[in-house]
């Protein structure tokens, strides 16, 4: 899960590569150790076996640079591919924000790729994600062996939600900066979403509290003094995030994220009659960029919520605001157990008196 | 998931929070005589730290704690215990301890001989307790509402669009 850290202006995400034993996933984190810019990168640090088989993960940090004032970094994971290591394996995928799944293209590998597949989809579930909710890229990597299964193939038989892909040869370099360009940036759209969609819930909730304190506040006192309660509402720090909803009005990232996941292997996926079944490195490096038509170098994630940004906001209050409302009706009601106490003991204080003698009564 | 889950699930760290942070990581130092404090959420993220971390690779610390906290879970539910709560790993100068502050993120201490095992574990469990204290505050004042909460700029997609090209071309 993102950790987002105001206090030390941080935005750290999780991102993991999953696959099947040997497809080469501690093969992209070195590749990408070995060329991100000295200036970005952290130590490689791998626990491994003494065959340099990934015993529980490898990991990198990699650090993008301030974003809107915010550094941006990005802790880079790989698991161990073999089955037996499937504890450690679901260890290392907890709280994740994006992953690349590393097939083999071989034909004699498409079984472990299946098997693995499925092994992420259920390990997901154990942590109550979606597979077809998180960012999700998929790299075909070992794109030079001579039994490699065709792009097509490996999308018919593996890439069922659509997800954007890569041809790789990660030994050699060839796809891997591509793939974690892809998933970094449907990472931070995600993650730019959420927070928007989270944000404006909290301030859609806010409103409602003011306007409810208002409301509240003026049934309970001389009605001019509750306009001079709302208009103090008005000037709470709460209802700055109004400008938020309104900037989330002009900003909406609805049209952003219309574009379904499914959009990629459309635009993507080549004619199976035309298509080469040995692709040259010229088509491993177009590949992605037939699936990227926008042009911005990486997918929107596949996960859209379609429905319209005000009405998703427009719902929201009413859950969100009900505890405070609560409170404010307790406020109203002292006043009156106040009044009833005073009662009750002034009666007690009469009778004392008149048992007492100190008063007379004239009848 | 949505967005009430959102909320409670996301590990947001606000200034005000941290700032309550470091001051009670710095108290927990001055008593225990430890060299430093950090606090690192569950998925191996430092969230701050106090005391002297000069020649520490932070990054790989705080993951590599995660990951034996979380290895160490798995063992607890194998064995059937809920968590250990406390770990220690003991060097020939330099010694970690581990504990778990509420659910969400861990204290890692490092310590030498300047202490003692026994100071660090007795200080380090009320500071827990406190820390937890802290979080369970925030959390009630987010779900209530009446926490003021900082934004991500709205062109943060944006501008990394531009990051992104830059690092991976």
């Amino acid at each position: 899960m993102v950790q987002i850290n105001f206090a030390l202006r941080e935005v750290n995400c999780k991102i993991v590569y999953y696959g099947p034993g040997m497809s080469g996933k501690t093969t992209n984190l070195e590749i990408v150790h070995k060329k991100a810019p000295e200036a970005n990168k952290g130590e490689l640090t791998s626990i491994a076996t003494e065959g340099d088989r990934t015993l529980f993960f490898d990991f990198m940090p990699l650090d993008l640079g301030t974003i809107a004032g915010m550094r941006t970094r990005f802790q880079l994971y790989t698991v161990p591919g073999q089955v037996y290591y499937n504890s450690t394996r679901k260890l290392v995928l907890q709280g994740v924000d994006g992953i690349v799944f590393v097939a083999d293209s071989s034909e004699a590998k498409m079984e472990e790729n299946l098997e693995s597949l499925e092994n992420l989809k259920n390990n997901l579930a154990e942590y109550g994600k979606d597979i077809r909710e998180i960012p999700l890229v998929l790299q075909w990597n070992k794109r030079d062996l001579p039994d490699a299964l065709t792009v097509e193939q490996l999308n018919e038989r593996m890439n069922h939600w659509g997800c954007p892909y890569f041809e790789a040869v990660a030994i050699s370099g060839e796809g891997v900066f591509p793939t974690l360009k892809c998933l970094s940036g449907m990472v931070l759209e995600t993650l730019n979403r959420d927070h928007r969609e989270t944000t404006a819930a909290t301030s859609s909730a806010r409103q409602t509290i003011a306007a409810s304190a208002g409301a509240a506040t003026g049934t309970a006192v001389a009605s001019s003094t509750a306009g001079t309660k709302m208009s103090g509402s008005v000037s709470n720090p709460a209802i700055r995030t109004g400008s938020t909803l309104d900037q989330m009005m002009s900003n909406s990232p609805a049209p952003k994220t219309a574009a379904p996941r499914s959009a990629a292997p459309k635009s993507a996926a080549p004619a199976p009659k035309t298509s080469s079944p040995a692709p040259s490195p010229a088509s491993a490096a177009a590949k992605p960029a037939a699936g990227n038509q926008t042009g911005k170098g990486w997918q929107q994630p596949r996960k859209v919520d379609a429905t319209p940004l005000e009405q998703t906001i427009r719902a929201r209050p009413q859950t969100a605001g009900g505890p405070r409302q609560v409170q404010i009706a307790e406020k109203k009601s002292f006043p009156w157990i106040a009044v009833g106490l005073a009662g009750l003991i002034a009666v007690a204080a009469a009778v004392v008196l008149v048992y007492t003698g100190i008063v007379e009564l004239p009848f | 998931m949505d967005n009430q889950q959102l909320r409670e699930n996301r590990l947001v760290f606000y200034q005000d929070l941290v700032r309550d942070v470091n001051r009670l990581l710095r108290e927990f130092l001055k008593l225990s005589n430890a060299k430093c404090a950090m606090l690192v959420d569950r998925e191996g993220h430092m969230v701050t730290r106090q005391g002297v971390t000069r020649d520490l690779d932070v990054d790989t610390i705080s993951a590599l704690v995660a990951g034996s906290f979380a290895a160490t879970r798995e063992m607890a539910r194998v064995l059937g215990e809920d968590e250990f709560s406390v770990l220690f790993h003991q060097g020939k100068t330099d010694n970690i301890q581990l504990s778990l502050v509420g659910d969400r993120t861990l204290l890692t201490v490092i310590f030498d001989e300047a202490t003692t095992v026994g100071m660090v574990r007795l200080y380090a469990a009320e500071t827990t307790k406190r820390l937890t204290e802290l979080f369970e505050k925030q959390d009630r004042e987010i779900r209530a509402g009446t926490k003021k909460q900082e934004d991500l700029d709205g062109d943060f997609a944006d501008n990394a669009k531009g990051k992104l090209d830059d690092l991976f071309g």
